[in-house]
């Protein structure tokens, strides 16, 4: 009988150990790792990238993005607005004073060098109706002027993978990676689990990057669908929990994003008529009022003639944002229901969105189960306006402290992608250009070395035997019961309001639940799931150990309150808390924002 | 609980490439050669549409895929326009 693919054999006890030889390993293959890699390899080394899922379709970004933001010079300086002024937008008008000016730097003035290099890895950014310089699409999202370039982004993965194989690049899918290896403070490696045959790898890099993005599963969504969520349901914050237990500093995991509103009961990234459902995109009330008005495409032609005030463009801007917290207000209040509504758009208009659409996030799938399954149509139809699921440690702005070479403390450990913490919204353009500085400053250390530092026989040998363990543990505890148990503590202790009494209650409940986990798995795919929890728990325990620390309430690019610390503190608090852990003992440093 | 793929048995040649990019991992190989892929594990699934985009045959219907009823999206319906 033809085996399984994944199985439901128990593997035997004796777990096979593939080691593997790389100069530079990238941990993670969505955007940044993607990016990270191809640019490696232009340095004459060995690359490879350990993914948990598959390349091709994998990450944030996984079934397409449509959009991503970056300072275009020939627009920009025709308009008199400085890459400071973006800056200075971002800084206030999204991260409200809480930013890496270093890594917002990078990721604002590579981003249109990077739009050059994916189109020649076949991205299409350029279009014959458009008038804007350059034959881009570009449209207001993030700023007071246009920065967004919509673009042919649904099969960017697909295109991205071709180009790491076509230069070299060996990639690993199926491999999730459990834990980086250390040898006197410099990376030596990292080892894994193919979570399809259950054998163990055991990289040795000179140098490795990691860019394994964001954190989903901390709470159940609104809907109660397990992983409903814009965030990708495997992405479980892998990176800064390996990073974490090999020494490095993580930061801003205190910070989540509110629960706001969006499409719907299906969780994507379309998010609100100030995004991919513009121009046309409007929100009303039963009545059919505008609750957020619709917004109209900038003119070139228009713009072209005009100089910028920044200051005066960023006030205006920042009164037409909404707050998230703004559509819960107003059910309190009996409000509602609230809708989507496109159908005063233009035929012009409407196709543009759902050219948007079918290029960004889930939206290509979205549309067509839209308009097969449902029978809807843009023009006609209104879809209800609905709340949608919190991101704790969110927003992209949680992640490794790294310096602006993307290197943590860790000597040849760096950071891309939503695995970098330090710059909310960063999004696609800061997996871009991290993805491709990691790789170039990783692959310059990689030539440094002669040869990997000998590690990890004692991880693999552990790592073994947690595997072993979980596959003969029948009375174990499964990893849903496990991610339940967690999201329960979550939920009541580190809620959107926090207090030091609560967080410390729940550090000890999350103690007791560390102590009483057994996993219990039945194949290699199971056990890839008990991995995620792992790191899941990891990525709470930090989340509540850094809302201690952070003794204040701040409204950033992101939410954090606490009910004994109601005021803002910019004296104490403007800053980064780095988390750091020593065995079992947790330590902050204070990183203040330049 | 749920059942989010379904595969028409006629239009899949059971290439099993959904197999290969699905963000979950899913799904198997069917162990009969040309037929649909089995979906070992529905709860999982990440309504993210890979498998059905990467389909070779997803014009001919060969896979749908199928939101829980939590997760489908409320309409309030219109009147057709007249084009403009």
């Amino acid at each position: 009988m033809k085996k399984s693919v994944i199985g439901k054999k128990q593997p035997s006890p004796r777990i096979e150990v593939i080691p593997i030889e790389t100069d530079v390993l990238v941990v993670g293959g969505g955007l940044a790792g993607c990016m990270a890699a191809i640019k490696a390899s232009e340095y004459d080394t060995r690359v490879t990238i350990a993914e948990k899922a598959n390349t091709v379709s994998s990450g944030c970004a996984g079934t397409g993005i449509d959009h991503m933001w970056g300072y275009h010079p020939s627009v920009h300086e025709a308009i008199g607005w400085s890459i400071e002024d973006l800056m200075e937008d971002h800084t206030r008008i999204i991260a409200r004073g809480l930013v890496n000016k270093e890594l917002l730097y990078l990721v604002a003035s590579e981003a249109y060098e990077r739009v050059l290099d994916l189109e020649k890895f076949g991205v299409n950014f350029r279009y014959e109706d458009s008038k804007w310089p350059g034959k881009f699409r570009i449209v207001t999202q993030f700023h007071s002027v246009p920065t967004t370039w919509n673009f042919d982004g649904v099969d960017l993965k697909v295109k991205l993978t071709r180009e790491a194989k076509k230069r070299g690049v060996t990639i690993i899918n199926r491999v999730t990676v459990v834990d980086l290896l250390v040898s006197q403070g410099r990376i030596a490696g990292a080892i894994g689990v193919d979570t399809r045959t259950g054998k163990i790898y055991w990289f040795r890099a000179k140098s490795v990057v990691v860019s394994t993005g964001r954190v989903n599963r901390l709470s159940r969504t609104v809907t109660g669908v397990w992983g409903n969520h814009r965030v990708p349901v495997n992405e479980t914050g892998d990176g800064r929990a390996m990073a974490l237990r090999a020494g490095a500093q993580i930061i801003n995991m205190e910070f989540f994003t509110p629960p706001g509103y969006s499409i719907g009961n299906f969780e994507l990234n379309l998010g609100s008529p100030r995004n991919t459902v513009q121009p046309a995109g409007s929100v009303v009330g039963p009545k059919g009022e505008a609750i957020i008005p619709r917004t109209h495409f900038s003119e070139w032609e228009k713009m072209a003639r005009t100089r910028v005030n920044p200051s005066e463009t960023r006030a205006a801007f920042e009164k037409t944002r909404v707050s998230p917290l703004m559509w819960s207000q107003l059910h309190d209040k009996g409000e509602g229901p609230f809708y989507l509504d496109l159908t005063g758009g233009t035929e012009k208009e409407i196709r543009y969105i759902e050219w948007s659409i079918s290029n960004e996030g889930k939206g290509s799938y979205f549309l067509d189960y839209l308009k097969k399954q449902e029978g809807f149509d843009f023009r006609r139809d209104k879809l209800e306006w609905l709340p949608n699921s919190r991101e704790l440690a969110g927003t992209a702005a949680s992640g490794l402290l790294v310096n602006k070479n993307l290197e943590t403390r860790i000597k040849g450990l760096f950071g891309a992608g939503d695995d970098v913490g330090g710059v909310p919204w960063m999004c696609s353009p800061g997996a871009f250009t991290m993805g491709w500085r990691a790789g170039e400053m990783a692959a310059k250390a990689a030539r440094k070395q002669k040869s990997a530092i000998p590690a990890g026989r004692e991880q693999v040998r552990s790592l073994s035997d947690f595997c072993a363990r979980a596959y003969q543990n029948g009375d174990g505890v499964s990893w849903q019961e496990a991610e339940l148990a967690l999201q329960n503590i979550l939920a009541y202790y580190a809620g959107n309001v926090r207090s030091e009494l609560m967080l410390k209650r729940g550090i000890e409940r999350l103690q007791e639940l560390k102590e009483r986990l057994s996993f219990r798995a039945e194949n290699p795919h199971e056990l890839g799931r008990c991995l995620e929890v792992r790191s899941i728990i990891e990525n709470g325990e930090m989340i509540m150990r850094a809302s201690l620390e952070r003794r204040e309430s701040r409204l950033a690019g992101y939410g954090f309150f606490r009910a004994d610390c109601p005021e803002k503190n910019d004296a104490e608090f403007l800053a980064f808390l780095a988390l750091k852990r020593d065995g079992q003992k947790y330590t902050f440093s204070r990183v203040p924002v330049k | 609980m749920f059942k989010p793929i379904v595969f028409d048995e006629k239009a899949c040649t059971g290439c099993n490439k959904c197999v290969d990019v699905c963000l979950m991992d899913i799904m198997e190989k069917n162990p009969e050669k040309g037929k649909p892929p089995r979906v070992v594990y529905p709860d999982e699934c990440a309504y993210d549409g890979a498998c059905w985009f990467q389909c070779p045959c997803r014009d001919k219907g060969a896979i749908t895929i199928v939101p829980p009823l939590p997760m489908k999206v409320s309409i309030l319906r219109g009147k057709k326009r007249s084009a403009s």
